[in-house]
């Protein structure tokens, strides 16, 4: 915490002195205009590397959980023999699929704390990764549509203020006030009685985030490689086939590139995670869902804050650009495939027209899905496994992208230090066997 | 939206149904140690592939059955056919009172009841 602390302190002085240091070439005001005025090309953001034979760290999937822990292993604990491998592109999965809202306004302690971090990392991104993350916290509110839902908004909020998280239960008029558009008198089906209000929430650029974490670490010597596909993880010594499973040890992955080795292979690809934890032999608690989202055309500005339904199941938010984005929860069948279904859309375009009867006439422009990994308590699970050397950082469901930052930095310390870090401690494989599960059913902005 | 091949009903819709989930064989909890039942109720295989899934149709004849799906492709195969007695696991006497006690003997105070499980071997 303090090494990051410092060197974000460091990028933001060299950016000040107006020269980089040891930082890649930085974007700035200045930097745009010479550019635009000259047509000089703007240096790649990360480069391509040839596969070495071996390495400290493997973290499997570049998305923002695999690129935020190579960042922190190497600038919180100076590790960066470290290979970020992704069968796609960066931030080709969940990260560069959600609707970007981020908050921390959780129910269960362990949640609240953890997403709390996660919003402080996400607050000084921008500075410390010196890339424009497009952080709008424009609040964040939660519907209530019944009498019971109002009560559970009044638990989370009185669970936040005893947490120190900014959260509170407002009326009908106050909503009225934030979000003009929402329909608040009582003649839809479900009216607005009140919602949970919680101011620092907000939506962010989620390509930018993991654009930000991979040129970081790149530049601090991590190796990103794309288009590189994990067919094996090789694992000597355990109970299984193989030498995998239980009692076993991690030697190296099998690529489409040829054998890798490394003592840690990190599992970072959530909706695959099941298919990439097999090949080490370890079985894990979750099934593959795909969760719809879509975008309208962009209009003016007139929706200041992110709004969330759970009894409509949708949450949408307003872009800069003017699109709505919108989301749902997820579909019911697991599946890993990501096709779009109609009635996805027609469900989605009641409950809106429910909420804001003015958006009518917007059509939409696109929709598509990203796949989650859903574990029975809707927590994460983060930490070692029963194989030495494969770690895990999967089942974040269908809130990923909010615990980015954080799972880094609490995963890069997990494998520097080789124990288990006091903010991840709840979320451990072994829950399942001990019984001890962490039900966070503020998990999804929408119900499961 | 899938349309799902129901045995007793035909092709229906699958908001007509309801996927209970993968179809493991549950281990005897008499017998089963800690890691054996937190298995069963809680790991799951999730693969890419084709596998075989309990499915119960809710809006139709109201009978659980097995299918096998591709989960990469969302296809079906092998449809059981009506009278197949796919998946319907038999009932089996679960004892739940203390060690020892013969099923069905109710004498200190070991409940004894019969359930259909829903598992088991096809």
């Amino acid at each position: 915490m303090t090494a990051s602390n410092a060197n974000g302190a460091r990028a933001r002085l060299g950016g000040l002195l107006g020269r980089g240091g040891d930082r890649p070439p930085r974007y700035s005001a200045g930097a745009l205009a010479r550019k635009g005025l000259t047509g000089e090309a703007w240096p790649r953001v990360w480069q391509d590397h040839d596969l070495k034979k071996t390495y400290d760290v493997i973290i499997i999937g570049a998305g923002v959980h695999g690129l935020a822990t190579a960042y922190y292993l190497a600038t919180n604990h100076g590790i960066t023999n470290v290979a970020v491998l992704d069968k796609g592109y960066v931030g080709g999965g969940g990260s560069g699929r959600n609707t970007a809202i981020v908050r921390s306004n959780y129910l269960t302690p362990e949640g609240v704390a953890f997403y709390d971090r996660s919003l402080d990392l996400y607050n000084s991104m921008a500075a410390d990764l010196n890339i424009n993350v497009m952080f709008s916290e424009r609040g964040h509110m939660t519907l209530a549509h019944t009498d019971s839902a109002l009560r559970t908004m009044h638990w989370r909020a009185e669970v936040n203020k005893l947490q120190g998280i900014n959260s509170s239960v407002i009326g009908p008029d106050e909503v009225k006030g934030l979000a003009p558009s929402l329909d608040t008198t009582s003649h839809p089906r479900y009216p607005i009685l009140g919602a949970l209000y919680h101011p620092p929430g907000g939506i962010i650029r989620h390509d930018a985030v993991n654009w930000g974490y991979a040129r970081g670490a790149d530049h601090l010597g991590v190796e990103i490689h794309q288009k590189t596909e994990v067919y094996d993880i090789l694992v000597q010594g355990g109970e299984l086939a193989e030498g995998k499973g239980a009692g076993g040890k991690v030697t190296g992955v099998r690529t489409n590139r040829g054998d890798i080795s490394a003592p840690i292979v990190v599992n970072c690809t959530a909706g695959w995670g099941s298919l990439i934890s097999a090949m080490a032999g370890v079985r894990l608690p979750i099934t593959t869902h795909p969760l719809e989202a879509a975008v309208t055309e962009p209009v003016k500005v007139f929706l200041p804050t992110v709004v969330v339904s759970g009894s409509l199941h949708v949450y949408v938010s307003q872009t800069d650009r003017g699109e709505l984005v919108f989301g749902a929860s997820v579909d019911p069948l697991n599946t890993y495939s990501m096709r779009g279904s109609l009635s996805f859309t027609e469900e989605l375009a009641g409950h809106i027209l429910e909420l804001m009867p003015s958006v009518s006439k917007m059509r939409l422009l696109r929709q598509w899905a990203g796949l989650c990994d859903m574990t029975p308590d809707y927590s994460p699970i983060m930490g070692f496994t029963p194989v030495e050397g494969h770690l895990t950082d999967v089942g974040w469901g269908t809130y990923g992208f909010k615990a980015g930052p954080v799972s880094g930095e609490t995963m890069a310390e997990c494998i520097a230090t080789n124990t288990t870090p006091k903010l991840i401690e709840p979320f451990k494989l072994e829950r399942f066997n001990d019984g001890t599960l962490v039900g966070e059913k503020g998990a999804a902005a929408v119900g499961h | 939206m899938l349309l799902v091949p129901c045995p007793h009903c035909g092709p229906r819709n699958q908001s007509d149904l309801r996927l209970v989930g993968e179809s493991h064989s549950r281990p005897n909890p008499n017998t089963a140690t800690r890691e054996e039942w937190g298995s069963y109720l809680y790991l799951r295989d999730n693969p890419a592939d084709w596998l075989t899934e309990t499915w119960y149709c809710r809006a139709g004849c109201r009978q659980f059955f097995k299918l096998e799906r591709n989960t990469a492709t969302n296809e079906f195969r092998n449809p059981p056919m009506p009278g197949d007695k796919i998946g319907i696991a038999p009932y089996t006497t679960i004892d739940v009172g203390s060690s020892g006690n013969q099923a069905g003997a109710n004498a200190d105070g070991g409940a004894t009841f019969t359930r259909r499980m829903d598992g088991g071997e096809k």
